[in-house]
C-alpha cells in the first residue's frame, strides 16, 4: 500500500562521469521541500507579483499612449510608435532587460528591480498598444461622427465615446497578455532579482533536485496565474451585464 | 441662414458633388432627394464638416465658415444630425445619451441637463426608457432619442439622413411623427429621405440631386406633381 503512495519518476541523467544516475523523487520527500522552502518562495511570490503588477500597470499606460500615437495624423508620432513597436516585437525579451540593466549603466545606474520592471513594462508596453489600437479600431465610425456632430472635440469624443467602449473591448486581449507578463517576469532572474524562477534555479543547483524545484517553481506560477484568470473573468462578466 | 455657392467633393479621383448651390431660411423644412449614390449624404456631411470639402462657399448666418479645424466643433454645436444608424453612445443609458453634450461640450450643470433631457424624451415619447440601455430599444426608439439627443444641444439647424431607411416598416411612423412635430415648431430642418409622402407633408422646398448636381427644385407640389426634368420624373415613377 505504501509504495502505491508513492510516485515514481525517473528521470536518466548523463553526468560527466558517463555514467546513468536515477533519480527519484518521492512524494513525501517532495511535500518535505515544498514545506521547507515555502517562507522563501513566498517572498519571491510577493516580488513575482510586485514586478508584475508594476510593470503592467506602466505597460497599460505606455500602450495606451502608443496606441493613440499610432492612431494620430501627426506623421512624427506615427513614426516613433512604429519605430518602437517594431524595435521591441523584433528583439527577445531577455535581451531588453540585459540591454536596461548592463547596458546602458554608464547612462543610467538603475537597481535590477527598476531595470527589471522597466524593461517588462516597455516590452508589454508595446504588445499592449497594439491590442488597444486594435480595440479603437474596432469601435464603429458612427460613434465618432455622431460624438463630432454634438460639438465635441476629438480628444473628448476619444475619453469619453471611444476609448470606454474600446478599453471594454480589450479587456479578453489584455487579460491574456498579463498571463503572457506574469510568466515572462521569471526572465528578470538573469539580472538577480529573487523571484520565484531564481529562488527555483539557486534551490536545485544548491541540492541537486531540479525535477523537485523546477516543479514547485511551476506550482507557484500556476496557482498566480489561477488567481488572474479568475479576477480577469470577474472584471469581464462585471462589464458585460446589460450593455453592450 | 445656410447658404452654399459652388460645393465641389471629391473622394480621390471621384468627383461626387459638382458644384452644389443651396440655400435655407430659417424656420425652413427642405427635403432632398435623388437616387442612391448621388451625393445626398455627402452634401449633408459637408454641412457640418465631417466631410471637408474641396472647393465651394458655405456661409452659416451670413458668416462664413472656413475649414479651419479648430473651430470646427464650434460650429457644429449649432448643427444637429440625425444618422441611419442612429449612433447612440451603447455605454450610455438613453439619459446619458441625452445628457453628454450639453454636460461636456456646453459645459451646463448636470441637474439643468437632466431636467431638459426628461423634457425631450417626454416629447419624443420615451419618457420611461431613461435609464434603459440602448441595445434593448427597438430601431424606432434608438432613432427618437438620436434625435432627442441632437435636440439637446438646442441646435439652430437639424440635419437628417435617412433617418427611417434602417427601420422595420411599422416604426417609420413614430419617427417621422416626431419629426413632423420639430417642423411644426418651427426647426429649420434638412432632411434626406425616400418617405415620399412625408416630404410632401413637411417640405416646404424639395431639392433633387443627381449626380452630384442639384437638377431640379420647388415647392412639393411643382416637384412632385409637375416634374421638368425626365430623370426626375423617372425616379418618381419608381419611388411613388
Ligand atoms: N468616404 C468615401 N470614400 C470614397 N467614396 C465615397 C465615400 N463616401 C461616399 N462615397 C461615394 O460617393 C458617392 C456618393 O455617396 P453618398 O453621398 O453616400 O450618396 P447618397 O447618400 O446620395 O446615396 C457614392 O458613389 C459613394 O460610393
Ligand atoms: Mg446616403
Amino acid at each position: 500500500m505504501i509504495t502505491l503512495l508513492y510516485v515514481k519518476i525517473f528521470i536518466y541523467l548523463e553526468n560527466s562521469l558517463d555514467t546513468k544516475r536515477k533519480v527519484v523523487v518521492k512524494i513525501d520527500k517532495f511535500i518535505n521541500s515544498f514545506i521547507q522552502t515555502f517562507n522563501g518562495f513566498v517572498g519571491a511570490t510577493g516580488m513575482t507579483l510586485k514586478l508584475t503588477i508594476i510593470s503592467l500597470i506602466m505597460a497599460c499606460f505606455i500602450g495606451l499612449i502608443v496606441a493613440l500615437m499610432k492612431l494620430s495624423s501627426n506623421s512624427f508620432l506615427n513614426w516613433l510608435a512604429v519605430i518602437y513597436i517594431g524595435a521591441i516585437r523584433g528583439t527577445p525579451l531577455i535581451l531588453q532587460i540585459m540591454w536596461l540593466y548592463f547596458g546602458i549603466t554608464h547612462i543610467i545606474v538603475l537597481s535590477a528591480f527598476w531595470a527589471g520592471s522597466i524593461a517588462l513594462a516597455i516590452h508589454n508596453g508595446a504588445y499592449i498598444a497594439e491590442i488597444f489600437r486594435g480595440a479603437i479600431q474596432s469601435i464603429d465610425k458612427g460613434q465618432m461622427e455622431a460624438a463630432k456632430s454634438l460639438g465635441m472635440t476629438n480628444s473628448l469624443a476619444m475619453r469619453r465615446i471611444i476609448l470606454p467602449q474600446a478599453l471594454k473591448r480589450a479587456i479578453p486581449a489584455l487579460g491574456n497578455q498579463f498571463i503572457i507578463g506574469l510568466k515572462d517576469s521569471s526572465l528578470v532572474a538573469f539580472i538577480g532579482i529573487t523571484e520565484i524562477f531564481n529562488l527555483s534555479m539557486s534551490e536545485a543547483a544548491a541540492t541537486f533536485r531540479q525535477l523537485e524545484f523546477y516543479s514547485i517553481a511551476g506550482i507557484y506560477y500556476l496557482v498566480l496565474i489561477l488567481i488572474f484568470t479568475f479576477i480577469i473573468n470577474k472584471i469581464e462578466k462585471k462589464l458585460d451585464t446589460g450593455r453592450r | 441662414m445656410i447658404k452654399i455657392e459652388n460645393l465641389h467633393k471629391y473622394f480621390h479621383d471621384f468627383h461626387v458633388l459638382k458644384g452644389v448651390n443651396l440655400e435655407i431660411k430659417r424656420n425652413e423644412v427642405v427635403v432632398l432627394i435623388g437616387p442612391s449614390g448621388s451625393g445626398k449624404s455627402t452634401l449633408l456631411r459637408c454641412m457640418n464638416f465631417l466631410e471637408m470639402k474641396d472647393k465651394g462657399v458655405l456661409l452659416i448666418d451670413d458668416q462664413l465658415i472656413d475649414s479651419d479645424k479648430k473651430k470646427l466643433h464650434k460650429v457644429r454645436e449649432n448643427i444637429g444630425m440625425v444618422f441611419q444608424h442612429f449612433n447612440l453612445f451603447p455605454h450610455k443609458t438613453v439619459l446619458e445619451n441625452v445628457i453628454e453634450a450639453p454636460v461636456h461640450v456646453k459645459k451646463m450643470k448636470k441637474e439643468d441637463c437632466i431636467k431638459i433631457a426628461h423634457q425631450l424624451l417626454e416629447k419624443v415619447g420615451l419618457a420611461d426608457k431613461a435609464d434603459v440601455y440602448p441595445d434593448k430599444l427597438s430601431g424606432g426608439q434608438k432613432q427618437r432619442v438620436a434625435i432627442a439627443r441632437a435636440l439637446a444641444m438646442k441646435p439652430e439647424v437639424m440635419l437628417f439622413d435617412e433617418p427611417t431607411s434602417a427601420l422595420d416598416p411599422e416604426l417609420v411612423g413614430e419617427v417621422l411623427q416626431v419629426m413632423k412635430e420639430l417642423a411644426n415648431e418651427g426647426m429649420t430642418m434638412i432632411i434626406v429621405t425616400h418617405e415620399m409622402s412625408f416630404a410632401r407633408e413637411v417640405a416646404d422646398r424639395v431639392f433633387f440631386l443627381d449626380q452630384g448636381v442639384i437638377i431640379e427644385q420647388g415647392t412639393p407640389n411643382e416637384l412632385f406633381d409637375h416634374p421638368k426634368h425626365e430623370k426626375v420624373q423617372q425616379f418618381l415613377r419608381h419611388v411613388l
